[in-house]
C-alpha cells in the first residue's frame, strides 16, 4: 500500500515532519529506559549510593518465583482480555450497527464510560459485588438457592485471577468498541450493509465479510490489548494488592512493590527491564502467530 | 410463506436479544457514574454502613465543603489539568497523524525501525520506571515546570495514536494521493487538505481516548511535580485522603466536580463526536 | 506495598466540638530570633483532610501556622501530600538525592538513609534542645542507628497499634464481665457467638500491613519479650527463625485458620470494613489501631449511644503457650522531623530548620494535643487535665499511656524489604497456604540480605 515512488516526498520533508515527535519520544521514553537498564546492574537501595554488582540482579530475577508467577498472571490476563475485551467489543459493535437495534447513539456513548473512571472507584464497585456479606454475587447465589457456593471471593487464591480479570474486561470493552466503530466507518457502506446482522447467519456474515476488512485495526487492537495487559497495575492493586499472598500479583505491581515498598531500586529497575523484554517477546510472538494463522487462511 | 414467517420470528427474537444485551451492557457502564453521584450525596458514615443503597437523606454537604474551602485549590488544579490536557491532545493528534501516515505510506530506510520503536513505547512499565524518569528530568532541569507533564503525556500517548492512524490509513485507497499528485498537489497540501479530513474518525477516537487518560493521569504528576501550584486534578484529589481512613463520598464529590467539565463536553458533543467517528466512510 | 505506620492517634474533631471544648489557640511558639531569611522547603503529609479527624495532624498544622507567623521573613515552601503519595514521592526524592530541606522520616528508613549520608546527624542538636529534659526518650529509638546517633525529632502523636475494642453488654451475655485475658476464653466465647450468628472478633488484613502492625507486633512480644526484637534491630544474634517467634506465627495461624473467632473474610477486607462489622453489631469485638478506636468512638457517639456506653478496650489476649508481657501493647511515633544533610552548608538556614523542628515537636504542640485531644507526643506535659473529657477518652488515655506495658511496633524498625515479604507471606499463612516455618525462613533470608 505504499505510495508510488513518483509521488514520494523528499527525505528533507519526511525528516522535517518526523523530527519533533521522534526526538521527544526518544528523550522521554528511551532515555529513562536506558537509565533503568544501567541501574539494573547496580545494587541500589534507594539513595545516592549505587554499587555495581554485575548480573546478580538478573540472576536473582531468573530465580525469583514471585516474578515468574506474576508473569504467568500477565499471560493469563492477555489471553482473557484478547478474547474478552477485543472479542466482545467486536460482537457488540456488530450488534450496535445492526438495523434491529435502537438507541444506537446511547450504546455508542455509554460503553466508553468505564474506561474514563478512576481505578479506585472501579475497584470499590467490584469489591462490593464480590463482598461476602453485602455483595451482589453472594446475594444472587442465595436467591437461586445455591448458598453452598457463597464464599469470600477475593480470598480464594484459585480463582482470584479470574475475579480481577472480569472488571478489567468490562472496563475496557468500550475502549475497543470505539476503535472498532471508527474502523468500520472506513468501510464502504455498500459492503457493510450486506454484512449486517439481520438474520440467523448474521454473525457468519460479520465474521467473513467485516472482519477481513478491518483486519488491520483488529491487529492493532490485539497489540494494544497485549501491551496494556503486560503492564496492568491499577485495578488489581486497588482490589487485592496482589493478594491473597501473591495470588493476583502481576509484574508491574511487583516491580512497584520492590522499588517503592522495599526501597530496592536496583532490582526494581531490573524488573522493569525484564517486563519490557518479556512484553517485547510476547508481542513479537503473537505477531508471528497471527501472521502464520492468517497466511494459512489466505492460502486455503 | 411459512418460511418467511419463521424468518421474521427469528429476526424478532434476535432483535429483542441484541437490544437486551446492549442495554444491559450500556446500563452497567453508566452505573458507576450514577453510583458515584448518589453516593456523593451521602455522609461518610452513611456510606460506610451501606455503600450501595440510595441515600435516605441526600445532602450537598460534601460539595459545599469542597467548594467553600480554598485549601483544596481545585480551581488552580482544574486550570493546570485543562491546559496540560488540551496541549497534550493537540500534540498527540497532530503527531499521531503525521507519524502514522508517513509510516503507513512512505517507504524509507528507517520506516520499520521507527515503527518498532514506537511499538516499544507501549510496553514501558511506567510504574516501575518512575525513579529513572524523575532522575532524567531532574538532571535536565525540566522537572517541576508548567510544561513538564506534556513530555510524558504526549510521548506515552503517541504510540497508540500512531498505531491507530497507521492501521486506518492502510484501509484508505492510495489512488487518492496519486490523483492529487497528478493534479499537482504537494505532499504537505495533500496531507492536510485531503488525508486529514479522511482520517477524522480515527483522530477523534484518538483524542477521546487520550483526553480521559491525560485528565486522569496520576503517577507522572505525582513524581515530576513538587510545586503545589502546578498540581493537576488527580493530585489535588489526594488532599481528600487521610492516612487511615478515606472519606469516599467526599472523594467522589470531588471527582465528579473535577470530571464535570469533560463529562459535560462529552455528553454535549457526543452526537458530533460519534458522527465524527462513524461518518467518515470513504468509498473504496 | 508499604505498610502504614502507626502513628498518629486519631480523634475526631467532632468529639472536641461536642465536648464543648473549644480548640484553644495554639500555645504561642517561642519566637526565637532567626538570622535566616528566604525559602525553607518542608514536606509532610498532614493534609487538611487528615487534620480534620486527627489530633496530631491538627496540632502539626496549627503549630506550623503559628511558627510561620512568628517568622514572616522565612518563606515556608510546603509540599503536602496524602500519606501514601508522600511515601512514594519521598522515596523518589531520596533515590535522586534531592530530598527537601525538612521532611518527615519514617523509622524504618533511618538506617539506610543515614548510611548513605542523606540525612543529618542530629544527636548533638537534640541534646542541646531547650526542651530536652521533657523529651520522652523512648520515642527516639526508631530514629537511632546502632552507634547511638539520632537522626530526627519524633513528630505527631503516639498511639497504640493493637487494641481490642469490645461491646461490654454482648460479652456479658456470653458470660464475661470483662474481655477475656486468654485466647482459650475467647474460643469459648466464640462458640456462644457462633450460635448467635455473629463474629467474635472482626479483623481486616486486606492491605496486608494490618496483620503485622495490628496483631503480630504485640503477639510476638508475648512469646519473645522485648529483648529479642532489640537484638534483631541491633543485629545481635536474634533470628526470625528463633523458636519463640515461630511459635508466635504458629499461634497466629492457628487462631485464624482453626478457630471460628474471626470474620471469615478477614484477608479480603480492610480494617475500615472490619470495624463496620463491629459498629453494626455483626461482631462482638474488633482489633485495630488507635485510628480505628477514634473512628468507632466518633461514630457510635453520634449514632448509637447505648453501644457507645458499652464500648470497652482491652489488650490482646494471651496465648496459652506464651509466657511474656501479658499486659503489653505496641505504641510509638513512626515519623520524625529530619533534615537534608546539605543543610549543614548554610548555618543560618540550619538554625531556622532546628527551631522549626523543636517547636513543632515541643511544648506548644504537646499542650495543644493534650488539651484538645488527650493525646501525647515527644515532649511530656505535666499534669494533663482530663476532666473535660468523657469516660471513654479518659479510659483510652490511661490505657495507652499509663496502665499498660508498651512494646515496639515492628515495622517502625529494620527495613521495608523485610516487612513487605513477611506481610505478603503472612497473608497466605493466615489462609493456611504456607506454614509458619517457611514464613519465618523467608523473612530471615530477606533480613540477612537487606539489613
Amino acid at each position: 500500500m505504499h505510495m508510488l515512488n513518483a509521488i514520494r516526498p523528499k527525505n528533507r520533508t519526511i525528516i522535517a515532519y518526523l523530527a519533533i515527535p521522534v526526538v521527544m519520544f526518544v528523550f522521554t521514553v528511551f532515555v529513562p529506559l536506558v537509565t533503568a537498564l544501567v541501574y539494573s546492574f547496580f545494587e541500589w537501595k534507594g539513595g545516592p549510593v549505587k554499587t555495581f554488582n554485575g548480573l546478580s540482579n538478573y540472576i536473582q530475577l531468573f530465580q525469583d518465583g514471585t516474578f515468574w508467577e506474576a508473569f504467568g498472571h500477565n499471560i493469563y490476563l492477555v489471553i482473557a482480555c484478547i478474547i474478552g475485551q477485543v472479542g466482545i467489543a467486536f460482537v457488540l459493535v456488530m450488534m450496535v450497527n445492526s438495523k434491529l437495534v435502537f438507541c444506537k447513539t446511547i450504546h455508542r456513548t455509554f460503553g466508553f464510560f468505564p474506561s474514563t473512571i478512576a481505578a479506585v472507584c472501579i475497584g470499590l464497585i467490584w469489591n462490593m459485588i464480590y463482598h461476602n456479606k453485602y455483595g451482589i454475587l453472594n446475594w444472587f447465589l442465595e436467591a437461586i438457592g445455591r448458598k453452598d457456593l457463597c464464599q469470600v471471593w477475593l480470598n480464594n487464591s484459585d480463582i482470584v485471577m479470574l475475579l480481577v480479570t472480569i472488571p478489567l474486561i468490562w472496563q475496557y470493552i468500550g475502549y475497543y468498541m470505539v476503535i472498532i466503530l471508527s474502523a468500520i466507518a472506513s468501510i464502504s457502506t455498500d459492503i457493510f450493509e450486506s454484512s449486517e446482522i439481520d438474520g440467523a447467519n448474521g454473525f457468519q456474515k460479520a465474521v467473513y465479510i467485516t472482519l477481513p476488512l478491518i483486519k488491520n485495526t483488529m491487529l492493532v487492537c490485539i497489540t494494544l490489548c497485549i501491551a496494556g495487559n503486560m503492564k496492568a497495575f491499577d485495578n488489581i492493586y486497588v482490589m487485592t494488592k496482589g493478594g491473597p499472598g501473591t495470588s493476583s500479583m502481576v509484574m508491574a505491581m511487583y516491580g512497584y512493590q520492590v522499588s517503592f515498598g522495599q526501597s530496592n531500586m536496583g532490582y526494581g529497575s531490573c524488573i522493569s527491564v525484564g517486563i519490557f523484554v518479556l512484553s517485547l517477546l510476547v508481542i513479537g510472538g503473537s505477531q508471528m502467530l497471527i501472521n502464520y494463522v492468517t497466511r494459512e487462511k489466505e492460502a486455503a | 410463506m411459512k418460511n418467511n414467517g419463521t424468518h421474521k420470528l427469528k429476526k424478532g427474537f434476535l432483535g429483542v436479544f441484541m437490544n437486551l444485551i446492549l442495554w444491559i451492557f450500556s446500563l452497567s457502564c453508566i452505573f458507576p457514574i450514577i453510583w458515584m453521584f448518589y453516593s456523593s450525596l451521602k455522609e461518610k458514615r452513611v456510606f460506610n454502613a451501606d455503600i450501595i443503597g440510595l441515600p435516605s437523606e441526600p445532602t450537598l454537604l460534601n460539595y459545599t465543603r469542597i467548594l467553600s474551602n480554598p485549601d483544596y485549590h481545585l480551581g488552580a488544579s482544574i486550570w493546570n489539568s485543562a491546559r496540560t490536557t488540551l496541549l497534550s491532545i493537540a500534540m498527540i493528534v497532530a503527531f499521531s497523524f503525521i507519524v502514522g501516515y508517513i509510516l503507513s505510506r512512505v517507504r524509507f530506510k528507517l520506516n520499520r525501525v521507527l515503527y518498532v520503536m514506537f511499538l516499544m513505547g507501549m510496553l514501558i512499565p511506567i510504574h516501575s520506571l518512575l525513579v529513572p524518569i524523575y532522575i532524567v528530568f531532574q538532571k535536565c532541569g525540566i522537572s517541576n515546570q508548567w510544561f513538564t507533564l506534556l513530555l510524558p503525556y504526549v510521548s506515552f500517548g503517541l504510540p497508540m495514536g500512531i498505531f491507530l492512524v497507521e492501521g486506518f490509513v492502510k484501509t484508505v485507497p492510495v489512488d487518492l494521493e496519486e490523483a492529487a499528485a497528478i493534479d499537482g498537489s504537494s505532499f504537505s497540501h495533500t496531507l492536510w487538505t485531503i488525508i486529514f479530513p479522511i482520517c477524522r474518525p480515527i483522530l477523534v477516537t484518538v483524542a477521546i481516548i487520550q483526553v480521559f487518560s491525560c485528565w486522569n493521569e496520576f503517577s507522572f504528576a505525582l513524581v515530576l511535580l513538587k510545586d503545589v501550584g502546578l498540581q493537576t486534578v488527580p493530585l489535588a484529589l489526594t488532599q481528600f485522603k487521610g492516612q487511615f481512613a478515606s472519606d469516599y463520598p467526599k472523594q467522589m464529590a470531588a471527582m465528579l466536580i473535577t470530571m464535570a467539565p469533560i463529562l459535560v463536553l462529552y455528553f454535549a458533543f457526543s452526537k458530533q463526536i460519534i458522527n465524527g467517528m462513524v461518518a467518515g466512510a470513504v468509498k473504496g | 506495598m508499604n505498610k502504614r505506620q502507626a502513628l498518629s492517634a486519631v480523634l475526631a474533631t467532632a468529639m472536641v466540638a461536642s465536648l464543648g471544648v473549644t480548640a484553644s489557640a495554639a500555645t504561642p511558639v517561642a519566637a526565637t530570633e532567626l538570622a535566616y531569611t528566604g525559602e525553607l522547603e518542608l514536606m509532610h503529609y498532614s493534609t487538611l483532610e487528615e487534620s480534620q479527624g486527627n489530633g496530631g495532624s491538627d496540632g502539626f498544622r496549627t503549630v506550623l501556622a503559628a511558627w510561620q507567623e512568628a517568622h514572616p521573613d522565612i518563606t515556608l515552601n510546603e509540599n503536602v501530600l496524602a500519606n501514601a503519595e508522600y511515601k512514594t514521592q519521598i522515596q523518589t526524592l531520596a533515590s535522586a538525592n534531592d530530598l527537601p530541606d525538612v521532611f518527615l522520616l519514617q523509622g524504618m528508613n533511618t538506617k539506610a538513609w543515614a548510611e548513605q549520608g542523606l540525612i543529618m546527624d542530629l544527636t548533638d542538636t537534640i541534646a542541646a534542645s531547650p526542651y530536652y529534659a521533657d523529651y520522652n526518650q523512648a520515642y527516639f529509638t526508631p530514629f537511632k542507628t546502632a552507634d547511638g546517633k539520632i537522626y530526627g525529632y519524633p513528630v505527631l502523636t503516639g498511639g497504640t497499634c493493637t487494641v481490642v475494642i469490645y461491646d461490654k453488654a454482648m460479652w456479658k451475655d456470653a458470660g464475661f464481665d470483662a474481655f477475656p485475658a486468654t485466647w482459650a476464653d475467647v474460643e469459648t466465647a466464640a462458640a456462644y457467638f457462633g450460635e448467635q450468628g455473629i463474629d467474635t472478633i472482626a479483623f481486616g488484613n486486606g492491605g496486608q500491613w494490618q496483620a503485622n502492625s495490628d496483631f503480630l507486633s504485640t503477639l510476638g512480644n508475648r512469646y519473645t519479650g522485648p529483648e529479642w526484637f532489640q537484638s534483631l534491630i541491633d543485629k545481635a544474634g536474634a533470628k526470625f527463625t528463633d523458636e519463640a517467634f515461630v511459635k508466635a506465627l504458629t499461634e497466629m495461624q492457628r487462631l485464624f485458620t482453626q478457630t471460628t473467632i474471626f470474620n471469615e473474610d478477614f484477608n479480603a477486607v480492610t480494617n475500615e470494613d472490619a470495624r463496620e462489622y463491629y459498629i453494626s453489631g455483626d461482631a462482638a469485638a474488633f482489633i485495630g489501631g488507635n485510628w480505628d478506636w477514634s473512628y468507632i468512638y466518633a461514630t457510635l457517639k453520634e449514632s448509637d449511644p447505648d453501644k457507645f456506653a458499652n464500648m470497652g478496650i482491652a489488650v490482646l489476649p494471651q496465648p496459652a503457650d506464651a509466657d511474656k508481657a501479658p499486659n503489653s501493647q505496641n505504641i510509638g511515633l513512626g515519623y520524625a522531623v529530619a533534615f537534608n544533610s546539605n543543610l549543614a552548608e548554610d548555618p543560618d538556614k540550619l538554625a531556622a530548620a532546628i527551631d522549626l523542628a523543636q517547636e513543632i515537636t515541643g511544648p506548644a504542640f504537646a499542650s495543644y494535643v493534650a488539651e484538645n485531644y488527650a493525646l501525647g507526643g515527644l515532649t511530656k506535659v505535666a499534669d494533663v487535665d482530663l476532666s473535660a473529657f468523657d469516660q471513654q477518652t479518659v479510659d483510652f488515655y490511661n490505657w495507652s499511656y499509663v496502665d499498660t506495658e508498651t512494646c515496639e511496633i515492628y515495622d517502625s524498625y529494620i527495613n521495608s524489604a523485610v516487612w513487605s515479604i513477611l506481610n505478603t507471606d503472612m497473608q497466605s499463612m493466615m489462609n493456611g497456604e504456607l506454614d509458619p516455618a517457611t514464613v519465618a525462613a523467608n523473612a530471615q533470608a530477606a533480613y540477612e540480605e537487606n539489613y
